[in-house]
């Protein structure tokens, strides 16, 4: 079988996705190894999500052995695997899903792995954790955050959902923006644009020339004539004009989140280790800083309008024209700055940098707290869980519980509510640690005891946590549309979500 | 699975193991809720789909795998359950849910129906199904990252038809046949001409130079004097596409040269039409072989599919494709035909190279193999994520019906990214039914706009009870004192009436026609208002309808808009078993983009450019990622959702 053969199987496989992410996002995807920490029914089912749309691998660390529990609640175990390792078992299942990714499994639990060789996680582009108790998963977030590996912590308690993203810094081109402005330069015109304008006589036009002329032209030959107070034209062309001037004349300006990211300490202390994002982020600095007066580069594209095919074409060119010469100006900047710690031109490619210039506007960095910022009692973010908790069915409450919960598991080594005989004592055993929570992080806040009967009962998996959590690591793995930033809590009872920023 | 009761109370968790459900689909969301059913405890449940394996399926299709494509996927993803799931009693049909076998009996024996379908036809009826038989609907749909559950019952919710739906958007026939301004016109005439050519004839899906068009307001025998080009084609008008196409023995060059060259030479004895836009330009076979093409090799690095060749290489395309089908066709023998389905590579090959020839000649940018597909089949993108997320939501929705705590039940909508209220998930109460609903009302009414000297019956039944109103066999009786029978959905009955005029029957200005189906057990009475000023190419309008206008943009709740999910077309868009006209019909999803509203403007009057890419400076990355970024934005024609 040819290659070309396999890539045209691939190619109608990943059809219907292709058409949201693009090849280079998908390529994105092949070429990520994810960590599924515990295959659980959650566990499988985020990677499951994760197998069909063709990651290029995973690896499953387990210790667990499959209980008959797994195989009730857990689609990827039959009862035959019942008492063989938890990460083989549904590795063998979850592989079958999809022949083009390769599956391996650790039989060693998390924290054994943490004691031995805690560099074993560095290897990945994403760890995802499902389950984990309190002390691992601040164990191995702090490794991760070190490494620079994104960690994706997922957990579901009864009809509860929780996610938490730590990572140090994410980077996002293709922020797929909506509504986004045109960036037409119509108040600041560049000479190929004013060349082309004044290439256009509409008053010497025939009509149908000139209610055939791109709107973009006639609201620039309105700007040019001061003092202009004649009227419109009654042309489609002349309508659309004044339905489009509104957003078509959007000042040229280097928008604010950009330009934090020029004067973000990454961007301005290039190293040879610096990755490419902010290599060429200071490229495009350099462009606006010198050749372009201040403004990014050129995108290069424009919206549809009435024009007929040859004006419009031509009017596109000297748009798209603009945006190549731009882009190739960016690319020297680049070039320069990779030459000058000696790593060869072509480390970054021409069409990086073209998608990175045609995005300049809409680049995101996302920077989440790490999870020890957000347990230490110097750094928590009291601010956001006081003015949520004013509302008493806030989603911050079930944070607060699911914290209070961990904590019985710290002192109980079990979870609440495992025994039906022990509900009652369970209940009151969980209100002394959600108080103590309280007392011990100076929280001011009421937790109605209803969540506290709630979280007495018995854990269970949502295939909705599995579906949000898998788009995530999507998300982080392609490095298009900008992830949550930092927790997602879910309520199945009352079909309610919310982002904390903890 | 004992210890998913946990969250259920005792009593609900038993009425899962006794109740008998109903999954309407065994697709994208159908496989994912099969899944969750079982594991949540669902014991007897009943699934149907008439749809087979295709490659695409399965980057989320979970339930099957590459041995299966091809088969039904009713039964495979019966089989794949019962693997994880022994004890489950599931029992599958490879079948449409609108085969009469499967009546208000059928629907009565569930507690609960859940869609997981893919088009409107299918939900209307069974929100139609469901409320005769007064059993709770779920109903759901996903787009993209986009996607919707809501709860339906009968006089407590909005049915699934309260909300009218943005018509379907179909192009005047001289806009394809005679001046088509955007590559989508191309699109749709490349596939009738595949159905004209290889499959099933439809005096609809004409292709040849419209003489009637009233904008020519073109005398043929004043033009034929002018004409040098038209004297054959007047033969060729005679006899149909088909015969003609048979008698060359589908030659590749002959149908090259009649479609691209004779008829666009006819076209331009049609002098009114070019007056105001630019005239086609013929394309020769051999004049293009031995043009040097500078930019003729292929442009754009990425996949093969996304790149735009030259008119040479469509040429050629054509010429391998004809040929390809033309042997298809000979293999199955005296009077068989094809059926197109964007999926089948001949036939999508056909398309692409008809519709970029087209385009060419008509000075349009030409588009990727891949563009094309995603317009000519309606395609909407679809990942395994919305769809799980989707299918965990149907489960809780489903709980919470059968534990009678209806209240509860929500309608959800999912968001690409959570709103300004940091909300992915937005519930909102389900609203209380229409009560001029022309489903669920006590008495449905409708009033109908249409000259009754110019409509025949047959129209009547097929494009406005069966197409419009969702009627599968609607029995039509007028209300003149007498009972005429105007149609019966007996076979035999009324066919002679079929091609007669409405106005042959009596009927006028302010009849009333009672309009019966049996099946659904559902009686429209329909009003009939006579009127000789329909727009050009419009048949009939209903009386406060919205026409084919899109909304205000600014929609409240974002999710709302994509409601109904997946290939919203009116008809099944299923492969190749569906419909021929199934992927015909192409809706525009107006409301979620507003730059298509350059669809409501009259086609004939305005010259409009698409977005142009795919020329040679563009490369095939960024014209990827300008569709990622808004997937409205380039196939703002096929989004068929509404």
């Amino acid at each position: 079988r040819t290659m070309t053969d396999h890539k045209t199987s691939k190619e109608q496989k990943y059809d219907r996705q292709l058409r949201l992410w693009g090849d280079h996002g998908q390529e994105g995807l092949e070429n990520a190894h994810v960590c599924l920490i515990n295959a659980t029914a959650t566990g499988t089912e985020i990677l499951k999500n994760l197998v069909l749309p063709g990651i290029g691998a995973f690896t499953i660390v387990d210790g667990h052995k499959v209980s008959g529990e797994d195989v009730g609640n857990n689609f990827f175990l039959t009862s035959s695997s019942i008492g063989k390792n938890r990460a083989q078992a549904a590795t063998e299942l979850l592989q079958e899903l999809n022949s083009d990714v390769s599956g391996n499994f650790v039989e060693e639990s998390p924290d054994k792995l943490l004691d031995n060789d805690p560099e074993f996680f560095h290897r990945f582009s994403l760890v995802i954790g499902v389950q984990l108790p309190e002390s691992t998963c601040l164990r191995l977030g702090s490794v991760l955050w070190d490494a620079g590996v994104p960690f994706l912590v997922c957990r579901t308690y009864g009809l509860i959902g929780y996610m938490r993203l730590i990572v140090k810094e994410h980077t996002v081109i293709e922020s797929h923006p909506d509504n986004a402005l045109e960036d037409l330069r119509l108040d600041q015109p560049f000479t190929e644009l004013k060349h082309h304008i004044e290439s256009y006589d509409l008053d010497s036009m025939e009509k149908k020339d000139h209610s055939h002329t791109p709107w973009i032209i006639v609201v620039a030959k309105y700007l040019e004539k001061e003092g202009n107070n004649g009227t419109p034209e009654d042309e489609e062309n002349f309508e659309e004009a004044i339905k489009n001037v509104n957003t078509a004349l959007n000042p040229t300006k280097v928008p604010s989140a950009t330009e934090d990211i020029f004067n973000a300490e990454q961007c301005e202390n290039i190293t040879s280790q610096s990755p490419s994002f902010w290599v060429m982020a200071h490229g495009v600095r350099d462009f606006v800083r010198n050749e372009g007066n201040g403004k990014l580069p050129v995108r290069g594209t424009i919206p549809d309008m009435i024009a007929d095919s040859d004006k419009f074409i031509k009017l596109q060119n000297v748009y798209r024209d603009k945006a190549m010469k731009d882009a190739a100006v960016v690319s020297k900047h680049v070039e320069a700055l990779l030459q000058s710690f000696g790593k060869p031109p072509e480390s970054i490619s021409e069409q990086e940098i073209k998608l990175f210039c045609k995005n300049a506007a809409f680049l995101r960095v996302v920077r989440c707290r790490s999870l020890a910022e957000e347990y230490s009692m110097d750094t928590f973010n009291k601010d956001e869980i006081t003015s949520c908790m004013d509302s008493a069915d806030s989603e911050m409450v079930l944070y607060l519980m699911l914290r209070s919960v961990d904590r019985f598991y710290q002192q109980h080594s079990r979870y609440p509510g495992v025994y039906n005989y022990q509900v009652e004592e369970d209940i009151n055993k969980l209100k002394l640690c959600v108080n103590s929570l309280l007392q011990e992080y100076s929280l001011n806040v009421n937790v109605k005891d209803d969540y506290i009967h709630e979280f007495c009962k018995e854990a269970h998996c949502l295939s909705f946590v599995a579906g949000s959590a898998a788009q995530e690591a999507i998300k982080i793995i392609t490095h298009q549309f900008v992830p949550f930033n930092n927790t997602f809590l879910y309520n199945a009872m009352s079909q309610t979500s919310a982002t904390f920023q903890l | 699975m004992a210890k998913l009761v946990g969250p259920l109370r005792k009593e609900l968790a038993d009425s899962l193991s006794s109740c008998r459900v109903l999954v309407v689909g065994a697709g994208g969301i159908g496989c994912e809720l099969l899944k969750n059913l079982v594991l949540t405890g669902f014991k007897n449940i009943e699934v149907i789909d008439l749809d087979t394996i295709d490659v695409s399926n399965l980057n989320r299709q979970f339930l099957f795998q590459k041995k299966h494509v091809g088969k039904s996927k009713a039964p495979v993803a019966k089989e794949s359950v019962l693997r994880f799931c022994p004890s489950a009693n599931i029992t599958a049909y490879h079948d449409s849910i609108m085969n009469p076998d499967y009546n208000v009996e059928f629907f009565r024996n569930f507690q609960l129906v859940m869609n997981a379908l893919d088009n409107r036809a299918a939900r209307n009826h069974v929100n139609r199904m469901c409320l005769a038989a007064d059993i709770p609907l779920i109903e759901s749909g996903t787009a993209g990252y986009l996607g919707k559950v809501t709860v339906i019952r009968k006089g407590q919710t909005e049915c699934y038809e309260c909300q009218p739906k943005l018509t379907q958007k179909t192009f005047p026939g001289c806009t394809i046949r005679n001046t088509p301004s955007e590559p989508i016109h191309c699109i749709v005439w490349a596939k009738y001409l595949f159905n004209q050519l290889f499959g099933e004839e439809d005096a609809d899906q004409e292709v040849s130079p419209d003489t009637a068009d009233p904008e020519a307001a073109w005398n043929p025998a004043d033009a034929a004097a002018r004409a040098t080009a038209s004297n054959k084609d007047g033969d060729i008008k005679r006899v149909s596409t088909k015969e003609w196409a048979r008698s060359t023995g589908y030659d590749p060059v002959k149908l090259f040269n009649k479609l691209f060259k004779d008829d666009i030479m006819y076209l331009l004895t049609m002098d009114k039409l070019w007056k105001k836009r630019k005239a086609p330009l013929p394309l020769d076979w051999t004049e293009i072989h031995h043009l040097e093409f500078s930019q003729e090799e292929a442009c754009g690095t990425g996949l093969k599919d996304q790149q735009v060749l030259g008119v040479q290489g469509y040429a050629q395309l054509f010429h391998r494709s004809v040929e390809t089908l033309r042997s298809q066709l000979i293999e199955k023998g005296e009077g068989a035909e094809l059926v197109w389905d964007k999926d089948d590579p001949p036939a999508m090959d056909f398309v692409t190279a008809a519709a970029n020839l087209r385009m060419n000649v008509f000075s349009m940018n030409m588009k990727s193999r891949f563009d094309v597909k995603s317009m000519a089949g309606n395609i909407i993108p679809a990942i395994a994520t919305t769809n799980a997320v989707i299918a965990g939501l149907i489960v809780l929705e489903a709980l919470k019906t059968l534990n009678s705590e209806f209240d509860q039940c929500r309608t959800i909508f999912l968001n690409k990214q959570p709103n300004p209220r940091k909300k992915l998930l937005v519930p909102c109460a389900l609203d209380p039914p229409n009560p001029s609903c022309y489903v669920c009302a006590s008495k449905p009414e409708v009033t109908v706009k249409l000259n009754v000297h110019k409509t025949i019956v047959q129209a009547l039944q097929d494009k406005i009870l069966k197409e419009k109103f969702g009627m599968v066999a609607p029995d039509v009786q007028i209300e003149d004192g007498k009972g005429t029978i105007l149609i019966s959905s007996e076979e035999g009955e009324t066919e002679a009436n079929n091609n007669k005029f409405l106005s042959d029957f009596g009927i006028r200005n302010g009849s009333r026609l009672q309009v019966d189906d049996f099946l659904q057990d559902y009686t429209l009475l329909v009003n009939l208002i006579h009127s000789e000023e329909l727009e050009k190419d419009v048949e009939f309008e209903v009386v406060g309808d919205a026409p084919d206008k899109a909304p205000t943009p600014s929609v409240p709740e974002e999710g709302k808009n994509i409601a109904n999910g997946n290939k919203d077309s009116a008809q099944p868009s299923t492969s190749s078993k569906a419909a021929a006209e199934d992927d015909d019909v192409l809706i525009v999803d107006s409301d979620e983009e507003p730059s298509s509203s350059t669809m409501e403007a009259s086609p004939e009057s305005s010259n409009r450019k698409r977005k142009h890419h795919g020329t040679d400076t563009d490369d095939a990355a960024s014209k990827r990622k300008r569709l990622d970024q808004q997937p409205a934005d380039d196939d703002e024609d096929i989004i068929a959702l509404d």
